[in-house]
């Protein structure tokens, strides 16, 4: 394929990931939304079960048919032992659950983290507070990390907005509960909910009026009860937050960063990449996951010349001529694609420092089995059975 | 509801699961609707910032401009809609000021996140309802690029439960009137897209019932990303049986392209290939079509280095194509 550009990937080809999933004790995979960040975390997890490590996986959002690949048939928090697999768990993150236990913790006593629990605003936070998901999947990382009963932990991540929002998750939920702004209207020390609206100044007076037009009033009240109970128990949200990112951040954890070969998917991947050089965080490599397989050795002598031209002079002839035509076409357009695909792809690495680039072609049709995680597997860390061949 | 009779609605909301080509489809709708004459806004409410790069244009913000020959673009946020919402209903452009700071927004919409949404929506239906000097509604057609799937139907209901909440003044009517514009089934036109994919399709024929329950029109379900068919029965038929690597490759070389029988055999590997996909494709349409109370409105795959003003001009081709 030299003849449409040579291989623009070359120099960021250093060897795939099995050191990775033979040491890292937490591996993250992130990327933008249906690029195979499930799929990636389930086949790093497998890798590291091939060699020996108690190792769990959990997943958000698997596809239906991969959840019940991996054992996971009902919404537990346990993780579960994936059937025919030796040594791997999986799980699948409960938000809900796992800020409860959360609040549950931090709570000074067991009647104000119910009274936090019942609370209608609380039930809204738990699914609508932009970075509340990803703050708990870290959240659960770090207890799975705590308890010590694996020796690799592997870490799907929610199909985030943007990649901001997974990193600046802890310090968002932590802002936001400090609510410099909800502190100012609720006075410090005050306490009946129900004065909310008289005991401020002026100023907030106004806004107060024009806020529970727009609002409704039942909403303020249950929002002032939820500020109050949770008055006291920010430090300890705080310094949870940052003992997570310290783990992050430590030479014991690996990002991988997930892609496909398209245009806003490697946007965002870079942006990743970015992201967490400057966080000093451990960037293990960039997946290219879905890449048009590259056209094999007994086809490299044709260009895509000459399959085009000879596809358009046989294109008018017989069935069988026309069968050829088809042939060649498909074989050009797909050898193009292979070209520009990794043009696409070194274009977004410009400027970054992914560490080692690792391309995962597409395979046919999905991937929802063991056995498919382990064809993936053959191209991300070089697990024995390389028999299981890739889409061609 | 046709496909020849969705751009003759007023509002269509298009909405799918992230990464499918929604804002794309939106692009090309809101394109098509312009190319046939009619005065169109292509809306954004997340300040994703797609369309710059669509339309190759720069970054757009709460001012209609005008992007292309009758399609105008706007990228509307809840606080810049609250602040004209205010001055509009209090008249208080002091007092709007004061509510719209960044951490007043924060609050109202954490507090209760409908909010934001009825927000947004009000300004759309402002933008539907608005007429020029002439007595002429502004905007012939307007194409939203909505919230995703998974919060599309609280998108959509926030205005009920406003109307709901609130007992009285000009919030309930405001809630009201967009609750009209939503469900009047001649007005909006719900159009979830998808790509022929488990998950997507899983999601969308949920969201098409969840979007049905709530009183919201169904319009064509955009199936985005359809791969080509690149062989004629026949010659599908000589490939299946009969047609040996030996007789391709010799044809093949005839016409020019050299060719060994194991590169033919290569060939054949990737027609399958290319098949087996071509194949789930089909079976995800039937269940589309199966499921789903809807036409389809099916949008090519066209792989581009960086998708952009070509690609969505030749979307709009096929859409009008289809709509005619
Ligand atoms: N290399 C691959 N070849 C073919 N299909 C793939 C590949 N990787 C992932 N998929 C499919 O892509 C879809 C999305 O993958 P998933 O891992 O769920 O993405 P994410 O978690 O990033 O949203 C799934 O249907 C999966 O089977
Ligand atoms: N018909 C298509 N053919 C090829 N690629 C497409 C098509 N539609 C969308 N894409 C690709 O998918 C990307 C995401 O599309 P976009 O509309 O931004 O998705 P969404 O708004 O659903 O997140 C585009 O940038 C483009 O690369
Ligand atoms: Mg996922
Ligand atoms: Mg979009």
């Amino acid at each position: 394929m030299s003849a449409i550009g040579g291989d623009p990937l070359a120099r960021w080809r250093d060897g795939d990931l099995s050191e990775v999933v033979a040491q890292a004790s937490i591996i993250v995979c992130t990327g933008a939304g249906g690029v195979g960040k499930t799929t990636l975390a389930a086949t790093l997890a497998l890798g590291a079960a091939a060699r020996g490590r108690k190792t769990v996986v959990l997943t958000i959002d698997p596809a239906r048919r991969l959840a019940q690949s991996l054992g996971l048939t009902a919404m537990t928090e346990e993780a579960s032992p994936v059937p025919g697999v030796e040594g791997l768990d999986a799980m699948m993150l409960d938000m809900k659950r796992t800020f409860d236990a959360l609040v549950d913790r931090h709570a000074p006593e067991p009647e104000r983290a119910e009274r936090i629990k019942s609370n209608r605003f609380y039930q809204q936070l738990t699914s609508s507070l932009a970075g509340t998901q990803e703050y708990m999947a870290m959240e659960k990382l770090y207890e799975l990390h705590e308890r010590g009963d694996y020796d690799c932990i592997v870490i799907d991540t929610p199909p985030t907005r943007s990649a901001l929002d997974f990193l600046d998750a802890p310090k968002r939920l932590t802002d936001f509960l400090e609510g410099r702004f909800l502190r100012l209207f609720l006075g410090t020390g005050m306490r009946a909910s129900k004065q909310v609206g008289r005991a401020v100044g002026w100023g907030s007076g106004i806004f107060m009026r024009a806020a529970s037009r727009i609002t409704g009033a039942g909403v303020l009240e249950d929002l002032g009860e939820f500020f109050q109970s949770f008055e006291g128990m920010y430090e300890g949200f705080k310094a949870r937050a940052s003992e997570v990112y310290r783990l992050l951040a430590s030479p014991g954890s690996a990002f991988v960063v997930v892609a496909s070969p398209e245009p806003p998917a490697l946007r965002e991947a870079r942006y990743f990449l970015h992201r967490l050089e400057q966080d000093g965080m451990p960037t293990a490599g960039l997946v290219v996951n879905r890449l048009t397989p590259p056209p094999p050795p007994s086809l490299a002598a044709l260009t895509t010349q000459q399959a085009r031209e000879a596809a358009a002079s046989l294109a008018d002839g017989d069935d069988d001529d026309r069968a050829v035509a088809a042939l060649l076409r498909l074989h050009a357009d797909r050898a193009e694609l292979t070209v520009r695909e990794r043009r696409a792809v070194a274009a977004a690495l410009q400027g970054t420092t992914p560490r080692r680039v690792v391309e995962v072609p597409r395979l046919r049709p999905e991937v929802h089995d063991v056995e498919a995680l382990r064809e993936v597997g053959t191209h991300v860390h070089g697990t024995a059975d390389a028999d299981a061949a890739a889409e061609v | 509801m046709t496909l020849p009779t969705m751009l003759d609605h007023r509002l269509l909301v298009v909405t799918g699961k992230g990464g499918v080509g929604k804002s794309t489809t939106a692009a090309a709708l809101a394109l098509a609707g312009a190319r046939t004459g009619r005065r169109t806004a292509l809306v954004e409410v997340e300040g994703r910032q797609t369309f710059p790069s669509l339309f190759d244009t720069p970054a757009w913000d709460f001012e209609e401009r005008e992007v292309r020959p009758g399609l105008f673009g706007v990228s509307i946020d809840a606080e810049d809609s609250l602040q004209e919402y205010l001055e509009l209903f209090y008249g208080a452009k002091r007092l709007s000021r004061f509510v719209v700071g960044s951490t007043a927004v924060e609050f109202a919409t954490t507090a209760a996140p409908g909010i934001k949404d009825v927000l947004l929506i009000g300004k759309v239906k402002e933008m539907e309802r608005r007429r020029d000097a002439d007595g002429r509604f502004t905007y012939d057609l307007i194409v939203l690029d909505a919230p995703p799937t998974g919060r599309i139907v609280g998108f959509l209901s926030a205005p009920e439960a406003t109307v709901e909440l609130v007992n009285m003044g000009p919030i309930r009517q405001q809630a009201r009137s967009v609750v009209d514009m939503i469900t009047d089934q001649a007005r909006t036109l719900a159009v979830p897209v998808t790509v022929l994919e488990d998950l997507p399709v899983t999601e969308t024929l949920e969201g098409a019932a969840a979007l049905r329950e709530l009183g919201v029109a169904l319009g064509p379900v955009v199936v985005n990303r359809v791969l080509p068919t690149r062989l004629d029965a026949a010659a599908q038929a000589r490939l299946q049986d009969g047609l040996t690597p030996q007789a391709i490759a010799r044809r093949a070389t005839d016409a020019g392209a050299p060719l060994e029988a194991q590169g033919a055999e290569a060939l054949l590997a990737q027609a399958e290939a290319e098949a087996a996909r071509v194949a789930l494709q089909v079976e995800l349409r039937e269940r589309l079509r199966a499921d789903l109370d809807a036409p389809l409105l099916e949008l090519p795959e066209h792989y581009a280095e960086s998708f952009g003003p070509a690609e969505i001009s030749a979307l709009a081709g096929t859409i009008e194509e289809l709509v005619r």
